[in-house]
């Protein structure tokens, strides 16, 4: 902390100013005036709804009148009694309506384990109840971190030093943002480092805000709201190893991932590297067992398979072969049968043709006998016939026209020599012959009368 | 950056998930042999990266003053 000392130069020329132009120019002079002061709360505290009035005062009688924004107390997480031994943290400024000097209180810390350990768990209960410490609020830490922004005090209790000697060599990219771990200000430059980075570095895997072990109050900036905030807002997950182990500030709360300690810290980026290095041998390894594996699987089931494969296309020729032998065995069996079969048809032919001959024979032999017997017996067949001859000409000779003639007919012929036996187709005057027994006539037509021979 | 920038927790992460691919019953085996380059090839580039042991140590030079 610094507080400058302010030296008015004797106004050589008579300047004359109004009230308030005086307050203003006084102001001026020292509002930029920052300073830390340490008091004891005074008895009289003046509260309203926006802002609140009160004195600090210390063993001397001094007396410095303050004014807080309600939200410098809300950020405190609890309110100010009378008695308390505080420190303010602000600048000096004349109030013109009541020509009164006043303190602007930017921040107000506490002071005493006691009231410390009461702000403490107040503030944990209001931020763990606005849900600044929830586990879904977390972000994931990279499995593998390589970037790394580290945000530490390059002094103090050798905090850097030791994350710096336990965080191993894998090729890691440290960027170091100083800031101050202790004291009033620390709360400031923290947060500026954590914003820092997120705007410059967002590809960055992890912030680490690391502090060595400390007593209440010197931790007390990892104990405040504002800290909270700041690590809950950035977007590059934070890993915070603040004090000893058995430290337990806001800020770790808050934090996506604790360690007990900055050499925690460094160790638990360190665990990952070194798994891996000891294991992508033994991963190599095993990927090509298991390469090897699959290869070796899948030739055992080609080999198999051809195996199987051969077996069967062998049982399916066997098969075909037997059927194949059965086949002509029974062709065999059956042409044999056949070529029997035809051999005794062919016998049996045999037989009836020899049989069909001998009847052709026999019967040639009788027709020659019969033809013999019939030459033989010619003359009187012949004789037999005559006879017949004889009489069946006797017989016609009853039937015969010469007969009827002799008894006394006649028959008439047309010119043309037909036998006229209707009148009717004869003319006057045609010729007509008439046969006798003895000779004939010829006549000529005179008339025809048209007579029914019935009636005769 | 023109290439895309070897991340070693992508490459570690693909390596584990490749063999546990080939814990698998069954398996292609054009996929495999894929798979399997692929792992020998990140793993390649993990070994390389692993070989890699200097830290780089960088502070971050700050403008502001509170004071």
């Amino acid at each position: 902390m610094k507080i400058e000392t302010i030296k008015i130069e004797p106004t050589v020329e008579e300047k004359v100013f109004t009230v308030s132009e005086f307050l203003d120019f006084l102001n001026e002079l020292i509002s930029p005036c920052y300073a830390i002061v340490q008091g004891e709360v005074g008895e009289k505290i003046n509260s309203y709804p926006n802002y609140i009035f009160f004195n600090i005062l210390d063993d001397q009688g001094s007396v410095l009148r303050c004014f807080a924004w309600r939200e410098v107390i809300e950020s405190l997480g609890i309110e100010i009694e009378p008695g308390m031994e505080i420190r303010v943290l602000g600048y000096p400024e004349i109030r013109k309506d009541r020509g009164e000097l006043k303190f602007q209180v930017q921040k107000i810390e506490l002071l005493g384990e006691g009231i410390l350990k009461k702000q403490y768990e107040i503030l944990k209960k209001k931020l763990t109840a606005l849900g600044y410490f929830d586990s879904e609020r977390k972000k994931p830490i990279p499995r593998f971190c390589e970037k790394i922004g580290l945000i530490t005090s390059k002094v103090g209790r050798g905090a850097l030093k030791d994350f710096l000697a336990n965080i191993g060599n894998f090729g890691f990219q440290i960027f170091f943002f100083e800031v101050k771990v202790e004291g009033s200000f620390a709360i400031y430059e923290i947060k500026e480092a954590i914003e820092w980075f997120n705007q410059n570095l967002p590809d960055l895997d992890v912030l680490v805000l690391i502090r060595g072990g400390g007593d209440w109050e010197s931790l007390r900036p990892f104990n405040t709201e504002e800290i909270v905030k700041a690590i809950v807002s950035s977007k590059i997950p934070i890993i915070c190893g603040i004090g000893h182990e058995d430290d337990e500030t806001l800020a770790d709360l808050a934090s996506d991932l604790r360690a007990s300690t900055p050499t925690h810290a460094a160790k638990i980026l360190n665990e990952s590297w070194k798994k891996a290095k000891g294991n992508i041998f033994e991963i190599e390894k095993n990927l090509n067992i298991l390469f090897l594996q699959t290869f070796k699987g899948v030739k055992e089931k080609i080999d198999s398979f051809q195996k199987d494969f051969t077996e069967k296309i062998e049982k399916e020729i066997l098969t075909k072969q037997k059927r194949i032998k059965e086949l002509i065995e029974n062709l065999n069996l059956h042409f044999t049968n056949y070529f029997q079969e035809f051999k005794f048809l062919e016998k049996e032919f045999v037989q009836n043709f020899l049989k069909i001959k001998s009847l052709i024979w026999q019967e040639n032999l009788k027709i020659d006998r019969f033809l013999k017997e019939l030459i033989k017996n010619q003359k009187i067949w012949e004789k037999k016939i005559k006879e017949k001859l004889e009489q069946e000409k006797e017989k016609l000779s009853l039937s015969n026209p010469i007969l009827k003639l002799k008894q006394g007919y006649s028959i008439t012929f047309d010119e043309e020599g037909k036998i006229i036996k209707n009148p009717e187709k004869l003319k006057i005057s045609q010729k007509i012959k008439t046969k006798f027994y003895k000779g004939q006539v010829i006549s000529k037509v005179t008339e025809i009368e048209k007579n029914d021979t019935r009636k005769i | 950056m023109t290439q895309e920038k070897f991340n070693f927790t992508k490459a570690y992460q693909e390596i584990e998930e490749i063999n546990k691919w080939f814990q698998k019953e069954e398996i292609d085996l054009d996929e495999a042999l894929k798979k399997y380059e692929r792992g020998m090839e990140l793993i390649e580039k993990c070994k390389k990266r692993l070989k890699e042991v200097e830290n780089k140590f960088e502070e971050i030079k700050k403008k502001y003053s509170i004071e």
